[in-house]
């Protein structure tokens, strides 16, 4: 087979095994499967708006999946994307609606390598306790997810609260920090969709093209060897933590500058976690990460139209996606299923 | 002089047919859906109370209806676009925290009609009917009972994000305990999610800790789950929004169902179902509509399976509060 063929067949099998397992599960909760399915894909990419929000929600998932990416490729597994996410975001709204006066072309790139900036800082502190002390980054990425939501939670209420708003949640950024909309003020998709496209081949390039990429994959690899062959692999480990953290606080950037103009407490976005599941569907490949980060974006948009045609509860999409990685992870089922070796 | 009056009075006919017309052209709605706050219709309070109350239009008229369980704040104005996009010419949003985006998607679309549970706008939206209730009162009721009912003179009260109708009912549950029992003590909990029965139970069992022997749970299935875990502790609690025996302890199936003196309801079904009735019959009008003990809007659900234990002294005096609210005669001072 080719061997192309051969990578994202798995996957593909794994995604339609879940789709005709959730089927199942539809029928008995006692509604049609194609009805809901039929909600479900068209609520995707059924009409000119379903695919736009498609691709609205997608734009976050290609970025948090990449944070992810990144981390596996450098043997490092970031769960903390989430609290990167949030501390781009945060970070991108204060300038976002503090910084006054500044002319568009300056505010929105400020605003943006902020929130960036924000989000590689906090992702490199676990990846500088992993290099200096050892200190395994799965822990000091969860943990960091507690601060950095927790701190937004505080910091949204307390101090940078909108008093006018009838939710908590930040005022809004100035229109010189919001990133243009890309199909006029009706349609929701936003500059950040290209700019989450660029980050996947920039990162694409980096890891497979060049020296830098070539080293923190080495030391993902094998950091022994990587050492023995004069590699930094505490610097390395730190710069790509910093990578994946700057990508993640990109994601919460573009929801604040691009998708909801402010930033709401008790905002339990997900992204971050779900980001996880984006990235093993696509092999830590960042191009994969392109058609994963679709599939869920999509999945997530289409549950609304599911629901509105056939009243099935939302929880089924989590349950498929479950499945879905659950094949991923298990790919022995799905090999055995269709006989693959 | 005479001339000018004429037309004024002419003026004023002319004025009259119109908006005679208007209403008579009024579109009657269809088809009509429903947004929830983060949570789920089935969730045994204020989510479910809504969707109940347009079930009910919805059947009486013969309807269309659909609705959308949001799982995130920043999906409330995407939900309600989905389903205008579908051709819902009616949409229930429910809860304060939908307020801001149910404002916005209202002026987008100003030929859909919106009803908003727990939200006021001032000034009005002309296409939004904001309905409210006096939680105060039903607070009031909620905190009398316990007051009346508590022998360690501790009472707890855990409830969900700290937003005025939930502050409403805290203050109104502790103006209720003093009333009847100036020296009780109010133990008072806000958790800031509608969603976490966990840290609702949590924080019921440590408030048993310090001494309260009667548990009020006001905000979603956070209350919920606070006094599903309180009266499974074996002490007196009370629900909110609906009749919490019928929803949180199953029809007295959930353990601990005869620990449930009451629900402080508000009738979010009722006001739902008068939105969407107005709606079909053409009387539709933005604004604000106050449910109060006056208007039966609020008020104390049934004793159940708490009927004999609770005293005849009790209720004598829990229906002089409700009268006396009702006649406007006691204030909650909220």
């Amino acid at each position: 087979m080719v061997p192309i063929f051969r990578e994202i067949l798995i996957p593909i099998l794994a995604v339609f095994t879940a789709l005709i397992l959730g089927a199942v599960l539809i029928e008995i909760s006692g509604v049609s499967f194609i009805e809901a399915y039929r909600g479900l894909f068209e609520g995707m990419f059924g009409s000119r708006r379903a695919l736009i929000e498609t691709c609205v929600a997608a734009t976050p998932y290609l970025l948090t999946g990449l944070a992810v990416a990144i981390g596996f490729q450098g043997g490092l597994f970031n769960i903390g994307a989430e609290g990167q996410f949030y501390m781009g975001a945060l970070a991108s709204v204060i300038v976002g609606y503090t910084v006054q006066g500044l002319p568009a072309w300056l505010h929105l790139p400020l605003a943006l390598v902020v929130g960036a900036i924000s989000g590689a800082v906090w992702g490199s502190i676990p990846g500088l306790l992993k290099a200096r002390l050892g200190a395994h980054e799965v822990i000091n990425t969860i943990m960091m997810n507690y601060i950095a939501l927790k701190l937004v939670d505080y910091l949204v209420k307390n101090v940078f609260r909108d008093p006018a708003a009838s939710m908590d949640r930040t005022p809004y950024i100035l229109p010189t920090a919001q990133l243009p909309r890309m199909f006029g003020p009706d349609y929701r998709l936003h500059a950040g969709f290209l700019l989450a496209l660029a980050a996947v081949v920039f990162t694409h390039w980096l890891l497979f093209k060049t020296t830098l990429g070539f080293e923190i994959r080495t030391v993902g690899a094998n950091p022994g060897a990587a050492r023995y062959a004069g590699m930094n692999v505490a610097g390395n480990i730190v710069l790509a933590m910093a990578m994946a953290g700057a990508m993640a606080g990109l994601a919460g950037v573009g929801e604040v500058l691009g998708l909801n103009h402010t930033l709401p407490a008790a905002f339990s976005a997900g992204y971050g976690f779900d980001a996880i599941a984006v990235a093993l569907l696509a092999k830590s490949n960042p191009m994969g990460i392109i058609p994963s980060a679709f599939l869920w974006g999509g999945l997530r948009n289409g549950a609304g139209l599911m629901q509105v045609r056939t009243g099935i509860s939302i929880d089924l999409i989590s349950v498929i996606q479950a499945l879905v990685i659950m094949f991923i992870a298990a790919n022995q089922i799905v090999r055995w299923i269709y006989r693959i070796n | 002089m005479g001339k000018k009056l004429i037309k004024l009075i002419g003026l004023g006919l002319i004025l009259l047919l119109v908006q005679g017309i208007s209403q008579v052209n009024a579109a009657n709605i269809t088809k009509v859906g429903l947004v929830t706050d983060v949570g789920k219709i089935n969730d045994g309070t204020f989510n479910e109370s809504a969707y109940k109350g347009m079930m009910r239009a919805v059947q009486e008229f013969g309807l269309k209806s659909a609705f959308i369980e949001t799982r995130q704040p920043t999906d409330y104005e995407k939900n309600i676009e989905q389903l205008i996009s579908e051709g819902y010419e009616m949409i229930i949003t429910v809860g304060f925290l939908v307020g801001d985006a149910t404002k916005k998607m209202a002026q987008k679309y100003p030929n859909v009609k919106f009803a908003i549970v727990d939200f006021a706008y001032d000034p009005p939206v002309p296409n939004i009917l904001g309905l409210i209730f006096a939680e105060d009162q039903a607070g009031f009721l909620a905190g009398s009972l316990a007051g009346l009912m508590t022998k360690s003179k501790i009472v707890g009260a855990v409830l969900g994000m700290e937003i005025p109708p939930v502050v409403r009912f805290r203050k109104g549950y502790e103006a209720g305990v003093k009333y009847v029992c100036p020296d009780c003590k109010v133990l008072a909990v806000y958790i800031d999610s509608f969603t976490d029965p966990a840290r609702g139970k949590s924080a019921a069992l440590s408030q048993i800790d310090e001494g309260a022997d009667v548990i009020f749970g006001g905000g979603g299935t956070t209350g919920s789950g606070a006094i599903l875990g309180a009266a499974q502790a074996g002490v007196w609690v009370i629900g909110v929004d609906q009749d919490e025996y019928m929803t949180t302890f199953k029809k007295g199936e959930a353990p601990g169902a005869k620990k449930l003196l009451s629900s402080a309801m508000k009738r979010v079904d009722n006001a739902v179902y008068g939105a969407v009735k107005a709606a079909v019959d053409g009387s539709f009008k933005g604004g604000t509509a106050l449910f109060n003990a006056g208007n039966d809007g609020i008020g104390l659900a049934p004793f159940h399976e708490a009927e004999t234990a609770i005293p005849d002294t009790v209720k004598a005096k829990l229906k002089e509060i409700a009268d006396g609210l009702k006649a406007g005669k006691i204030k909650t001072g909220v």
